[in-house]
């Protein structure tokens, strides 16, 4: 029943999150094509190094370095495709991400395109991002190609990537030059930088320097991406699907290759649409390149400060209250470990311990390893939320609820708790059909310094989110707008996502008490946007075999 | 009639627009003339664009409607050639290749429907049903605020239209709507806080009405054709029985098919505050309780007490009049956004 895909004719990073396949360093490069020609001639040279999905094994090692190439629409024109071949791309990635701020609430959403404009809403974004797409400029700074290099470490406790990461940044800018392909070389937030540096963020365990599953704020991340049919080894994915995939009434299954892949049947039983000739869109996909900064001094003062009035009004000591907060913003404590499963922080210290992540004897290192394998395994990810409506395990604005819904959004839920014992309805039967339409891959790694080193507004420190889909406009952009930047499919009324939401003008965040505790709810009420995108684009990642047509110069909608 | 739903009117009235130009040499046809009317409506002030702006939407005057819609529909759309089978089509000696009728519309329409508390005077209680004489006068009493609240605006728009040159007081319009009136077939509604009583069609025992008698009259007539000319224990004349058993059939199965029907067409239930000014005192409810729960949270007991007592004194939340969210308007945190008790 599983789809067999074609492994090698898709690009690697479709199907593997390199981060959690041991390469905690990524390079992205941005390149603006000059000449068409030239342009297939670098695209030409690049495919041949490009890293598929096919299975690493004892006939395929591992890679020290992995590349991966992409395309704006822009371009895609640039490269000279056919305008038959253009004019069937999504609108959405036709138009650009800058384009869909207003949806995505990446400018203030109560203002006019006009007011926004006159604000200069961008101005905060990298100066490469700023350039592109900009208006009346002349397409002459638009990034047209995303090529990314991940690596892995040079070698166990340190922070040094593989030297074939050098060797092969070195060989990819030698490929350009001013006349053909242009390096973007105005990365960071002074525009300085020749490309843009990502790594895992890196802690101090003991002495031992090891990258780690966090990200700036200090949530574990990256956990439950989505697995689809064809993605993983028959046997493999009876266990990788637990948690992952969709329920439909018969356990869980993987989601249809089609919502990750184009040319392939998707969630609505259809073949997404792709463009003329059908061979040039098969196997390929789409993603929303995002660089996410993270204020974490704002996120820290919030905190501190809602961590205060918690503990005042629960009774509780001031770091259960930041424990707890921290929780019910993300739907998983700092460790992983889900609330779903996990609702308190009493149960919470207690399985720690019994896990050994931490406690007496415990080893920092031997805490980190066990963490590590807890959230790879199923278990980390195998819950639901119909069995929780009101949001009493973990609170129904969280940000784990917004992104994976998993069954909380079947209608014939029912609601209600028990006064005396908090219990509610089971909802055993609940399935993920308002969810499965609306899945991402998250790719990408954190940017910035190590966990030891001093973090405010103004450091440079985020996420590279890589958002991945055949349909940027039904997953990606339905997830930002709907379920991140606001909160009714929820019942949070305006209230956006405690994490990565918008909050200039609604900086509140419920959190739902158990009434048989005889505590009150706790509503967070003083969020500042703590996330904040500082630009990126939408980009097709072809195949190999699209790739190979255009850098011939042969696609052909006839 | 599916117009009555849950409490609410779900009006649908289509105007033809008159054909050709107006005889003042007007550049642009009634249609146009339609069109630019209604482009020329503002939009409530629910968007960053028209939220400051100085006019709403003139639907916004009145307490009735909850949502509406209005469009020119100019044709009827042309879904191509009826399919047939190419057997069918050889049978019948079709020669595919002679066009087929297309369907028109005489002149475009001025299509208007909207979802209207199913009341005559503002603040009635919702009906869960009306008779059709009931409704009518629901949907004349609707006409008649609309044309008090804007009946320039209606003028502009209608003023294209065919038969309305005599429409000159609000009783007028209640009858020129009602000629333009056309049943609604699928209402849809969204406000139930606890689902209603639905009119669960009673299956089985419909089932059983038509398939005994369907038994009783087939075993009957095999008896009969076998040569028992009376029915074993009971001593009935076969044939008698078996055709008096089938027309009881037919009469069951007519009954049953009218019985659902009916079934289908009861009005479901109105919902508790499913009334335009609930919906408007509890947007401006839910977000004044908001910022008290923020305002009041870790205070003392008797500090929270007086300051609900403040709470239910100053925004009354049982009482729709006021104060209450003004309609056509995105929030209640601007305080030109509030309807206070007269």
């Amino acid at each position: 029943m599983t789809r067999e895909l074609n492994l090698t004719d898709i690009q690697g990073n479709v199907t593997r999150a390199y981060g959690r396949y041991s390469f905690p360093f990524a390079r992205y490069f941005f390149f603006h094509i000059e000449d068409p020609a030239a342009g297939r001639a670098f695209v030409d040279e690049v495919r041949k190094k490009v890293t598929t999905a096919a299975r690493w094994g004892e006939d395929l090692p591992r890679p020290d370095c992995t590349t991966n190439i992409a395309f704006t629409f822009m371009g895609l024109w640039m490269l000279e495709l056919p305008v038959r071949t253009l004019q069937g791309m999504p609108d959405v990635f036709a138009e650009g991400m800058k384009a869909r701020a207003f949806v995505l609430g990446d400018r203030d959403q109560t203002q006019t395109q006009k007011e926004a404009e006159e604000e200069d809403w961008d101005a905060k974004w990298d100066p490469l991002w700023q350039d592109n797409r900009e208006a009346g400029s002349g397409g002459k700074n638009d990034v047209h190609l995303w090529v990314s290099l991940n690596a892995q470490l040079a070698e166990p406790f340190g922070m040094n990537p593989h030297p074939e990461l050098e060797e092969r940044t070195k060989w990819l800018m030698g490929l350009c030059d001013d006349k053909g392909v242009r390096l973007l070389a105005r990365n960071g937030p002074k525009g300085d930088q020749p490309y843009q540096d990502a790594s895992a963020v890196f802690d101090d365990l003991d002495g031992a320097v090891v990258p780690t599953p966090k990200e700036h704020f200090g949530f574990t991340d990256g956990i439950g991406n989505p697995v689809f049919e064809g993605q993983y080894p028959k046997e493999a994915e009876k266990v990788a699907v637990i948690g992952r995939g969709k329920r439909m009434g018969k356990g869980w299954e993987p989601l249809a290759t089609g919502e990750f892949i184009l040319g392939h049947p998707d969630e609505s039983q259809e073949l997404p649409p792709t463009s003329m000739p059908p061979e040039f869109m098969h196997n390929g996909t789409f993603f929303a390149y995002r660089k996410l900064h993270e204020n974490v001094g704002s996120f820290n003062e919030v905190l501190e400060e809602e961590a205060e009035a918690y503990a005042a009004t629960m009774g509780v000591g001031k770091e259960q209250a930041r424990e707890t907060l921290m929780a019910s913003m993300c739907g998983r404590w700092s460790d992983g470990v889900p609330m779903a499963l996990v609702p308190t922080y009493d149960e919470w210290i207690k399985f720690g311990q019994e896990r050994r992540f931490r406690g007496e004897g415990v080893e920092p290192l031997e805490g980190y390893k066990n963490q590590l394998t807890y959230i790879a395994s199923p278990e980390a990810s195998d819950f639901r939320f119909a069995d929780d409506m009101a949001g009493l395990k973990c609170p129904g604005g969280a940000h784990l609820r917004r992104v994976n819904t998993r069954d909380y959004m079947d209608p014939l839920n029912a609601f209600g708790v028990d006064q005396k014992t908090g219990t509610q309805p089971a909802n055993k039967n609940a399935a993920t059909a308002l969810n499965k339409r609306r899945r991402i891959l998250r790719r990408g790694l954190p940017y910035g310094g190590p966990a030891w080193e001093e973090k405010t507004d103004k450091t440079e420190q985020g996420v590279i989110m890589i958002i991945m889909g055949t349909s940027l406009f039904r997953q990606f952009e339905f997830v930002q707008q709907q379920w991140i930047q606001y909160g009714l499919d929820f019942h949070q009324g305006n209230n956006t996502c405690p994490l990565l939401g918008n909050h200039d003008h609604h900086k509140r965040h419920t959190i739902p008490a158990d009434p048989s505790t005889g505590k009150p709810t706790y509503v967070m009420s003083k969020l500042k946007t703590f996330v904040e995108c500082r630009g990126g684009d939408y980009f097709f990642v072809p195949s190999m075999t699209a790739l190979r047509m255009i850098a011939m110069g042969i696609v052909d909608p006839t | 009639m599916a117009d009555l739903d849950t409490g609410h009117i779900f009006l649908t009235t289509l105007a033809p627009i008159k054909q050709g130009v107006p005889p003042d040499n007007s550049a642009a046809s009634y249609e146009q003339k339609v069109r630019i009317a209604l482009a020329r409506l503002p939009t409530a002030q629910q968007s960053p664009a028209t939220e400051d702006s100085k006019f709403n939407s003139p639907f916004a005057r009145n307490l009735r409607n909850h949502f509406c819609r209005m469009f020119v529909l100019n044709d009827v759309v042309y879904n191509g050639r009826d399919g047939s089978g190419a057997l069918v089509n050889t049978v019948k000696g079709v020669n595919t290749i002679n066009p087929l009728h297309v369907d028109e519309l005489k002149n475009p329409y001025l299509v208007f429907c909207a979802d209207v508390d199913a009341i005559t005077e503002d603040h009635e209680k919702l009906p869960t049903d009306l008779s059709p004489s009931r409704q009518k006068a629901v949907r004349s009493a609707y006409a008649r605020e609309l044309w008090d609240t804007m009946g320039e605006e209606l003028a502009d728009l209608y003023g294209n239209c065919v038969g309305f040159d005599d429409v000159k007081t609000a009783d007028d319009f209640a009858t020129y709507l009602n000629r333009c009136h056309v049943e609604t077939t699928m209402p849809y509604h969204d406000y139930y806080l606890k689902l209603p009583q639905f009119h669960i069609l009673p299956f089985k025992p419909l089932l059983a009405a038509v398939l005994i008698p369907l038994a009783v009259g087939l075993l009957s007539l095999l008896l009969w054709l076998f040569g028992m000319s009376t029915l074993p224990l009971v001593g009935w004349p076969s044939l008698a029985t078996g055709l008096i058993a089938l027309v009881l059939t037919v009469v069951a199965f007519v009954f049953s098919v009218n019985f659902a029907i009916k079934n289908g067409e009861k009005p479901l239930a109105p919902g508790k505050y499913d009334d335009l000014p609930s919906v408007l005192k509890a947007l401006y409810i839910q977000q004044k309780f908001a910022d008290f729960v923020v305002d009041t949270q870790g205070k003392p007991d008797a500090d929270l007490h007086n300051a609900f007592g403040d709470f239910l004194a100053q925004h009354a939340p049982a009482d729709v009049t006021g104060p209450r969210q003004k309609a056509g308007v995105i929030s209640s945190a601007k305080p030109e956004n509030i309807h206070q008790k007269a």
